[in-house]
Protein backbone atom coordinates (compact mmCIF):
# COMPACT_ATOMS: atom_id res chain seq x y z
CA UNK A 1 0.00 0.00 0.00
CA UNK A 2 1.77 3.59 -0.87
CA UNK A 3 0.25 6.73 0.74
CA UNK A 4 -2.14 7.19 -1.88
CA UNK A 5 -4.09 4.21 -0.70
CA UNK A 6 -3.64 5.61 2.86
CA UNK A 7 -5.22 9.14 1.16
CA UNK A 8 -8.04 7.45 -0.38
CA UNK A 9 -8.83 5.01 2.87
CA UNK A 10 -8.36 8.14 5.21
CA UNK A 11 -11.10 9.92 2.80
CA UNK A 12 -13.45 7.46 3.18
CA UNK A 13 -12.99 7.42 6.98
CA UNK A 14 -13.81 11.10 6.96
CA UNK A 15 -16.88 10.65 4.60
CA UNK A 16 -18.07 7.71 7.28
CA UNK A 17 -17.31 10.54 10.31
CA UNK A 18 -19.46 13.37 8.34
CA UNK A 19 -22.30 10.66 7.78
CA UNK A 20 -22.66 9.80 11.51
CA UNK A 21 -22.54 13.16 12.90
CA UNK A 22 -25.82 15.48 12.32
CA UNK A 23 -25.79 19.01 12.32
CA UNK A 24 -28.97 20.60 10.80
CA UNK A 25 -29.46 19.49 7.01
CA UNK A 26 -30.27 15.52 6.40
CA UNK A 27 -28.84 16.30 3.17
CA UNK A 28 -25.56 17.07 3.84
CA UNK A 29 -25.69 13.35 5.55
CA UNK A 30 -26.72 11.75 2.13
CA UNK A 31 -23.74 13.56 0.47
CA UNK A 32 -21.31 12.37 2.69
CA UNK A 33 -22.57 8.86 1.66
CA UNK A 34 -22.20 9.36 -2.01
CA UNK A 35 -18.74 10.51 -0.92
CA UNK A 36 -17.84 7.48 0.49
CA UNK A 37 -19.06 5.47 -2.40
CA UNK A 38 -17.24 7.89 -4.40
CA UNK A 39 -14.21 6.84 -2.19
CA UNK A 40 -14.45 3.20 -2.86
CA UNK A 41 -15.23 3.80 -6.33
CA UNK A 42 -11.37 5.50 -6.62
CA UNK A 43 -10.32 3.25 -4.54
CA UNK A 44 -11.24 -0.19 -6.47
CA UNK A 45 -10.20 1.46 -9.70
CA UNK A 46 -6.79 1.59 -9.13
CA UNK A 47 -6.52 -1.38 -7.72
CA UNK A 48 -7.55 -3.00 -10.92
CA UNK A 49 -5.13 -0.83 -12.89
CA UNK A 50 -2.37 -1.65 -10.63
CA UNK A 51 -2.48 -4.99 -10.73
CA UNK A 52 -2.82 -5.37 -13.91
CA UNK A 53 -6.12 -7.67 -13.54
CA UNK A 54 -9.02 -6.03 -15.72
CA UNK A 55 -11.54 -7.95 -13.86
CA UNK A 56 -11.38 -5.82 -10.90
CA UNK A 57 -12.70 -3.35 -12.88
CA UNK A 58 -16.47 -4.99 -12.80
CA UNK A 59 -16.62 -3.70 -9.22
CA UNK A 60 -16.38 -0.13 -9.49
CA UNK A 61 -19.42 0.09 -12.04
CA UNK A 62 -21.80 -2.53 -10.10
CA UNK A 63 -20.99 -0.34 -6.83
CA UNK A 64 -21.86 2.48 -9.14
CA UNK A 65 -25.49 1.06 -9.89
CA UNK A 66 -26.12 0.29 -6.39
CA UNK A 67 -24.66 3.43 -5.32
CA UNK A 68 -27.11 5.30 -7.61
CA UNK A 69 -30.18 3.32 -6.63
CA UNK A 70 -29.59 4.28 -2.81
CA UNK A 71 -28.81 7.65 -4.09
CA UNK A 72 -31.90 8.04 -5.22
CA UNK A 73 -34.18 6.05 -2.35
CA UNK A 74 -32.31 8.49 -0.34
CA UNK A 75 -33.11 11.42 -2.10
CA UNK A 76 -37.12 10.12 -2.45
CA UNK A 77 -37.09 9.93 1.59
CA UNK A 78 -35.74 13.59 1.87
CA UNK A 79 -38.16 14.90 -0.71
CA UNK A 80 -40.90 13.30 1.30
CA UNK A 81 -40.05 14.84 4.36
CA UNK A 82 -39.12 18.12 2.96
CA UNK A 83 -43.11 18.30 1.42
CA UNK A 84 -44.37 17.83 4.85
CA UNK A 85 -42.03 19.85 7.12
CA UNK A 86 -41.15 22.28 4.10
CA UNK A 87 -36.77 21.77 5.19
CA UNK A 88 -34.94 18.99 5.79
CA UNK A 89 -33.83 19.86 9.03
CA UNK A 90 -33.18 16.90 11.70
CA UNK A 91 -34.74 18.00 14.37
CA UNK A 92 -37.79 17.83 13.05
CA UNK A 93 -37.95 14.11 13.08
CA UNK A 94 -39.50 13.26 16.16
CA UNK A 95 -42.74 11.69 15.05
CA UNK A 96 -40.94 8.73 13.21
CA UNK A 97 -43.40 9.09 10.50
CA UNK A 98 -42.87 10.72 7.42
CA UNK B 1 5.81 15.71 -11.36
CA UNK B 2 6.70 12.28 -9.07
CA UNK B 3 5.00 13.61 -6.54
CA UNK B 4 1.79 14.42 -8.70
CA UNK B 5 -0.38 11.13 -7.61
CA UNK B 6 0.44 12.16 -4.34
CA UNK B 7 -0.23 15.79 -4.53
CA UNK B 8 -3.50 14.96 -5.87
CA UNK B 9 -4.86 12.22 -3.39
CA UNK B 10 -4.04 15.35 -0.81
CA UNK B 11 -6.03 17.70 -2.70
CA UNK B 12 -8.69 14.68 -2.58
CA UNK B 13 -8.76 14.54 1.16
CA UNK B 14 -9.31 18.45 0.99
CA UNK B 15 -12.14 18.59 -0.98
CA UNK B 16 -13.47 15.22 1.34
CA UNK B 17 -13.10 17.48 4.65
CA UNK B 18 -14.70 20.37 3.08
CA UNK B 19 -17.89 18.71 2.39
CA UNK B 20 -17.86 16.55 5.59
CA UNK B 21 -17.24 19.39 7.92
CA UNK B 22 -21.30 20.03 7.13
CA UNK B 23 -21.75 23.45 5.28
CA UNK B 24 -25.16 23.88 3.53
CA UNK B 25 -26.08 21.45 1.04
CA UNK B 26 -25.37 23.44 -1.82
CA UNK B 27 -22.25 24.09 -1.04
CA UNK B 28 -21.42 20.62 0.17
CA UNK B 29 -22.21 19.80 -3.57
CA UNK B 30 -19.34 21.92 -4.97
CA UNK B 31 -17.31 20.06 -2.76
CA UNK B 32 -18.16 16.66 -4.18
CA UNK B 33 -17.94 17.75 -7.68
CA UNK B 34 -14.50 19.78 -6.91
CA UNK B 35 -13.47 16.04 -5.19
CA UNK B 36 -14.50 14.23 -8.09
CA UNK B 37 -12.78 15.84 -10.86
CA UNK B 38 -9.39 15.49 -8.65
CA UNK B 39 -10.71 11.76 -8.23
CA UNK B 40 -10.91 11.60 -11.88
CA UNK B 41 -7.80 12.81 -12.28
CA UNK B 42 -6.42 10.45 -10.18
CA UNK B 43 -7.89 7.34 -11.97
CA UNK B 44 -6.27 8.75 -15.15
CA UNK B 45 -3.18 8.69 -13.93
CA UNK B 46 -3.45 4.83 -13.08
CA UNK B 47 -3.92 4.27 -16.59
CA UNK B 48 -7.78 3.62 -15.92
CA UNK B 49 -9.79 6.65 -18.84
CA UNK B 50 -12.95 4.29 -19.25
CA UNK B 51 -13.34 4.10 -15.56
CA UNK B 52 -12.59 7.94 -15.35
CA UNK B 53 -14.92 8.71 -18.45
CA UNK B 54 -17.86 6.80 -16.03
CA UNK B 55 -16.97 8.59 -13.43
CA UNK B 56 -17.27 12.41 -15.09
CA UNK B 57 -20.46 10.95 -16.60
CA UNK B 58 -22.66 8.93 -14.59
CA UNK B 59 -21.53 9.91 -11.57
CA UNK B 60 -21.18 13.96 -11.16
CA UNK B 61 -23.17 14.69 -14.80
CA UNK B 62 -26.08 11.98 -13.56
CA UNK B 63 -25.98 11.78 -9.66
CA UNK B 64 -24.43 15.16 -8.71
CA UNK B 65 -26.99 16.87 -10.47
CA UNK B 66 -29.53 15.01 -9.49
CA UNK B 67 -28.48 15.92 -5.49
CA UNK B 68 -28.14 19.64 -7.71
CA UNK B 69 -31.56 19.77 -8.26
CA UNK B 70 -32.81 18.21 -4.49
CA UNK B 71 -30.85 20.73 -2.63
CA UNK B 72 -32.59 23.49 -4.32
CA UNK B 73 -35.92 22.17 -3.68
CA UNK B 74 -35.15 21.42 0.20
CA UNK B 75 -33.09 24.74 0.93
CA UNK B 76 -32.94 27.42 3.61
CA UNK B 77 -32.83 31.34 1.96
CA UNK B 78 -29.36 31.83 3.37
CA UNK B 79 -26.98 29.15 3.13
CA UNK B 80 -24.26 28.93 5.36
CA UNK B 81 -20.71 28.72 3.79
CA UNK B 82 -17.25 27.25 5.42
CA UNK B 83 -16.81 30.99 6.05
CA UNK B 84 -20.47 31.86 8.11
CA UNK B 85 -20.47 30.21 11.91
CA UNK B 86 -17.55 29.02 14.01
CA UNK B 87 -18.56 25.34 13.99
CA UNK B 88 -17.85 24.48 10.02
CA UNK B 89 -14.55 26.59 9.77
CA UNK B 90 -13.31 25.04 12.87
CA UNK B 91 -13.77 21.47 11.38
CA UNK B 92 -12.68 22.14 7.98
CA UNK B 93 -9.44 23.92 9.30
CA UNK B 94 -9.10 20.80 11.92
CA UNK B 95 -9.64 18.16 8.95
CA UNK B 96 -6.57 20.63 6.85
CA UNK B 97 -3.99 21.13 9.51
CA UNK B 98 -4.66 16.88 10.15
CA UNK B 99 -3.60 16.42 6.41
CA UNK B 100 -0.67 18.51 6.20
CA UNK B 101 0.64 17.02 9.49
CA UNK B 102 0.07 13.48 7.51
CA UNK B 103 1.91 14.99 4.89
CA UNK B 104 4.50 15.71 6.48
CA UNK B 105 4.67 12.36 8.47
CA UNK B 106 5.10 10.59 4.90
CA UNK B 107 7.57 13.14 3.89
CA UNK B 108 10.02 12.53 6.67
CA UNK B 109 9.86 9.19 6.94
CA UNK B 110 8.54 8.00 3.57
CA UNK B 111 6.07 5.39 5.13
CA UNK B 112 3.18 5.46 7.71
CA UNK B 113 2.80 2.31 10.04
CA UNK B 114 0.14 2.47 12.44
CA UNK B 115 -1.63 -1.02 12.23
CA UNK B 116 -1.51 -1.38 8.24
CA UNK B 117 1.72 -0.25 6.85
CA UNK B 118 1.16 2.15 4.15
CA UNK B 119 4.92 2.04 3.08
CA UNK B 120 5.07 -0.27 -0.97
CA UNK B 121 6.84 2.35 -2.51
CA UNK B 122 7.90 0.02 -5.24
CA UNK B 123 4.23 0.85 -6.45
CA UNK B 124 4.68 4.46 -6.80
CA UNK B 125 5.40 4.38 -10.54
CA UNK B 126 2.77 2.91 -12.89
CA UNK B 127 4.38 1.03 -15.46
CA UNK B 128 3.70 0.31 -19.06
CA UNK B 129 3.96 -3.52 -19.15
CA UNK B 130 3.24 -6.06 -21.71
CA UNK B 131 0.57 -6.17 -24.46
CA UNK B 132 -0.36 -3.80 -27.23
CA UNK B 133 -1.80 -0.24 -26.10
CA UNK B 134 -4.23 -0.38 -28.29
CA UNK B 135 -7.02 -2.55 -26.45
CA UNK B 136 -7.22 -1.09 -22.89
CA UNK B 137 -7.29 -3.20 -19.92
CA UNK B 138 -9.96 -0.93 -18.28
CA UNK B 139 -12.58 -0.79 -20.81
CA UNK B 140 -12.28 -4.35 -21.54
CA UNK B 141 -12.63 -5.35 -17.83
CA UNK B 142 -15.68 -3.92 -17.52
CA UNK B 143 -17.48 -5.36 -20.86
CA UNK B 144 -16.51 -8.52 -19.30
CA UNK B 145 -19.58 -7.81 -17.06
CA UNK B 146 -21.84 -8.68 -20.02
CA UNK B 147 -19.91 -11.74 -20.64
CA UNK B 148 -18.97 -13.45 -17.16
CA UNK B 149 -21.45 -11.58 -15.49
CA UNK B 150 -24.43 -12.05 -17.27
CA UNK B 151 -26.73 -12.81 -14.18
CA UNK B 152 -25.11 -10.06 -12.27
CA UNK B 153 -26.45 -7.58 -15.53
CA UNK B 154 -29.92 -9.15 -14.63
CA UNK B 155 -29.72 -8.38 -11.07
CA UNK B 156 -28.66 -4.74 -11.26
CA UNK B 157 -31.34 -3.90 -13.96
CA UNK B 158 -33.75 -5.48 -11.79
CA UNK B 159 -33.06 -3.55 -9.25
CA UNK B 160 -32.95 -0.35 -10.82
CA UNK B 161 -36.29 -1.19 -12.19
CA UNK B 162 -37.77 -2.04 -8.44
CA UNK B 163 -35.73 1.45 -7.73
CA UNK B 164 -37.67 3.31 -9.94
CA UNK B 165 -40.64 1.81 -7.96
CA UNK B 166 -39.59 2.48 -4.81
CA UNK B 167 -39.18 6.25 -5.45
CA UNK B 168 -42.64 6.76 -6.68
CA UNK B 169 -44.07 4.44 -4.06
CA UNK B 170 -42.27 6.92 -1.41
CA UNK B 171 -42.85 10.10 -3.20
CA UNK B 172 -46.29 9.05 -3.27
CA UNK B 173 -47.10 9.90 0.59
CA UNK B 174 -50.58 8.76 1.46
Amino acid sequence: MTPIHMNITLAFTISLLGMLIYRSHLMASLLCLEGMMMSLFIMTAIMASNAHFPLINIMPIIMLVFAACEAAVGLALLISISNTYGLDHINNLNLLQC
Amino acid sequence: MTYVLFTLSVMLVMGFVGFSSKPSPIYGGLALVVSGVVGCMIILNYGGAYLGLVMFLIYLGGMMVVFGYTAAMAIEEYPETWGSGFEVLACFLVGLMMEVGLVLWVLDFDEVVVMVGFNDMGNWVVFEGEGSGLVRSDSIGAGALYDYGRWLVVVAGWTLFVGVYVVIEITRGN
